[in-house]
């Protein structure tokens, strides 16, 4: 239930936060979760009920004169109107007039993919078991399935943004978070071109790759397909290395990844593929490189008779139109066998098997509800999406590792089991996405409104989890 | 949710017409009646408009700004919520919000260029008092957000009158029909009735007005004619009542909001 304006809720307490806003004094603020381009992550419980724990996601007030980003208006704006049980929820929003900030508080989720896969290979070193992995990937698609069928595209689905909650009465369940860069398709006013504001470089559609202007709720999906891979293999199934450049680069090198998996595309596979941008202007680059492909199934070691591997390759169809759908997806062989996807994908029901227990986020407790943030505004690259405890700065290495800045005292807030902790990621999301709209016809010229240069800086800025990162703006 | 109205925070905040036609105590001391603030409402509508037009948004843009300015005066006072600030700051937001984003200083350029429109006609020697800064605008952004509640998704009549005009074969009174979609945001409608009732009345008094029979095509429709002809009432209704507003009414309503705070 949205709890609408807290301010006759808060100011009951009284103690050394009595300077804060009233609506902050419900909670007791711990630390720092995250960073991104829009602003800061904190985690805090409420001081009813310290046993509920929130993500509280502030965005800094435009520096450029302009209130509050439209990021921020747009992910309010999507999540006021969605209710499903694998979409993260917003709990409520509070608006400082003082500082010009605003602050969305969302149910906090423990844990996200980036950090389940990374403790499995880091740690575990051994693979996720099929349960969760089935469970995770089916609740991820029932979400998208319930956001697709609602006219939005989330555009920026990766590991980070898709939290699973810890120990609970939702222990395993999966939401899909930041909506920043979501979109309803259905009708858009502006034509949803890329302007370099795109998903994250390692899940990015090959439509979009190929300079697609108008593209759908596949560029979703083919997300959802890296991603299962990943959880099948604890690799990032396609890790291109992000190009810079002005305008819009072309990714060469993350879709030559692409083709040396999936084998190059054609004209038979995809009838479209001569109409994209930069499959006719590359032709030497990417028209004549051929590639004899590999196998998907042999690098996600599945077998190419088994469902899951059917089910993957349909999520990696080269043509959007051809891809499976969510609502699709859901109805596949893989999720009526043995074992089935269950609520809590991160125990599974059955007695005997070894539950892994994943560290919890890594918690900054330096930094500073209030007050002036310290991002690093003058560094347009890789933050992340609530990299916790994580600097927003160039991550330029294209592994999954991402330096810990030991100046920070970072702690452990809770830790179960004694599991050491490496976890970053993001909560609430914090990131960059693309665009959506799956509206096959021509929507109209390309065009950007007149904000869409700072718009598209601030979005720049979260390639995620410091594995990869945008070009910073070049202003001529 | 997002595409289905039905779901929408939009349905199921819609109102009875006795809730839209408030008019709030501290106003109330002020003088102002109900007509005053269906008046300054009206003409506020017009405003952002206008305003719209100089910095070059679309249709949808203004009747979202509109619904975010009627919606606000539902739960808000002018007395409080200053109309000449809250009008354009309403565009501002829904200019971000339907993904037109207007900078907030273009918008002040023309505030201050258009104020001798909308506001010097009753209050000569104001011109200083009715600009508004970048700052004001930005801090009643963030006040409407709040006072909307943060539900900023808004459907209109217009995608749903495309579509039926051209079922109905009307497709030649696209433009008298639009028109007179554009003119219930001069009402409060938009706050009342489900958008695609509201096209299909406008396609009723559209009919009657180009005498085009299509009793059959609406009766096939499963809709309460009942609803859309009461809807059709009230908008002829409205036409008949703007005959007898001029200027001078519209003045001394505007009046009423003193100068600005």
């Amino acid at each position: 239930m949205w709890k609408g304006n807290t301010k006759n809720r808060g100011g009951n307490s009284e103690n050394n936060q009595s300077n804060r806003p009233e609506w902050l004094q419900q909670y007791d603020v711990i630390g720092k979760i995250g960073e991104g381009a829009y602003g800061l992550v904190f985690l805090a419980n409420t001081k009813s009920n310290p046993s509920k724990f929130v993500a509280i996601k502030k965005f800094k007030p435009s520096s450029y004169g302009d209130g509050v980003s439209p990021t921020a208006i747009r992910e309010i704006m999507l999540l006021r109107e969605t209710a499903h049980e694998n979409v993260v929820k917003l709990v409520n929003v509070h608006v400082d007039h003082v500082d010009m900030s605003l602050y969305l508080s969302f149910d906090y989720a423990d844990h996200d993919l980036y950090g389940i896969v990374k403790h499995h290979r880091d740690n575990v070193k051994r693979a996720i078991n099929k349960y969760t992995v089935k469970s995770l990937l089916w609740q991820l698609l029932d979400g998208l399935n319930y956001l697709h069928s609602n006219w939005i595209v989330h555009r920026d689905i990766k590991p980070a943004n898709v939290l699973v909650m810890g120990e609970g009465e939702e222990q395993g369940v999966v939401k899909i978070a930041d909506f920043g860069l979501a979109r309803i398709f259905r009708a858009p006013l502006k034509p949803l071109s890329l302007n370099g504001v795109v998903v994250t470089i390692w899940y990015r559609a090959p439509e979009l790759l190929l300079g697609a202007k108008h593209y759908t709720s596949a560029v979703d999906i083919w997300a959802v397909g890296c991603i299962f891979a990943e959880l099948l293999t604890l690799t990032p199934l396609f890790p291109g290395q992000d190009l810079q450049g002005r305008p819009t680069p072309f990714q060469i090198n993350q879709l030559d990844k692409i083709f040396r998996v999936l084998g190059h595309p054609t004209r038979e596979k995809w009838p479209r593929l001569v109409d994209l941008p930069h499959w006719q202007s590359n032709q030497q680059y990417i028209q004549e490189r051929k590639y004899e492909s590999p196998g998907l199934y042999n690098v996600v070691h599945v077998s190419p008779k088994s469902p899951a591997y059917d089910l993957l390759s349909k999520m990696l169809q080269y043509d959007p139109q051809k891809r499976i759908t969510a609502a699709q997806a859901l109805e596949h062989e893989y999720f009526r066998m043995e074992p089935l996807p269950g609520r809590n994908a991160l125990v599974p029901p059955q007695p005997g098997e070894e539950v892994v227990n994943y560290p919890t986020r890594h918690v900054n407790t330096t930094t500073k509800f209030e007050g002036k943030t310290s991002l690093k505004t003058s560094q347009p690259a890789a933050s992340g999406i609530a990299v916790s405890g994580c600097i927003a700065g160039p991550h330029v290495m294209p592994t999954h590792s991402v330096p810990q800045p030991a100046h920070l005292a970072a702690m452990q807030w809770k830790q179960p089991q004694g599991m050491t902790s490496h976890n970053l990621s993001s909560q609430a999301g914090m990131g960059a996405a693309p665009n959506p709209s799956s509206i096959p016809k021509q929507l109209g010229p390309r065009g950007v409104a007149p904000h869409a240069h700072q718009q598209q800086q601030l979005r720049i800025k979260d390639p995620g989890m410091g594995m990869d990162r945008y070009p910073p703006e070049q202003r001529s | 949710m997002a595409a289905n109205f039905w779901n929408s925070t939009h349905h199921k905040q819609l109102l009875d017409p006795e809730e839209a036609d408030v008019v709030h105590p501290i106003d109330k001391e002020r003088g102002f009646t109900l007509e005053d603030f269906k008046l300054i409402k009206m003409h506020m509508a017009n405003y952002i408009a206008r305003l719209a037009q100089n910095v070059k948004v679309r249709q949808r843009v203004v009747a979202t700004a509109v619904t975010y300015m009627r919606r606000v005066y539902t739960r808000k006072s002018m007395t409080e919520y200053d109309p000449r600030l809250v009008a354009p700051s309403c565009l501002y937001l829904a200019s971000k919000a339907e993904e037109s984003t207007v900078q907030a200083r273009l918008l002040v350029f023309y505030i201050k260029k258009l104020c001798n429109n909308f506001f010097l006609t009753w209050y000569l020697n104001s011109d200083e008092k009715y600009r508004y800064e970048i700052k004001e605008i930005l801090e009643m952004e963030m006040k409407i957000l709040e006072a909307l509640n943060y539900h900023l998704v808004v459907f209109h009549p217009y995608r749903a009158l495309s579509q039926l005009l051209q079922d109905a074969g009307m497709s030649d009174s696209t433009q008298l029909a639009w028109g007179l979609v554009n003119d219930t945001y001069k009402t409060d409608l938009i706050l009342i009735h489900p958008p695609h009732l509201i096209a299909l009345a406008c396609i009723y008094v559209a009919s009657v007005l180009k005498d085009k029979e299509n009793t059959a095509w609406f009766e096939e429709l499963r809709v309460d004619m009942n609803v859309v002809k009461n809807i059709a009432m009230e908008i002829l209704d409205f036409y008949d009542s703007h005959k007898a507003i001029t200027d001078d009414r519209v003045n001394a309503a505007m009046h009423k909001l003193g100068l600005k705070a």
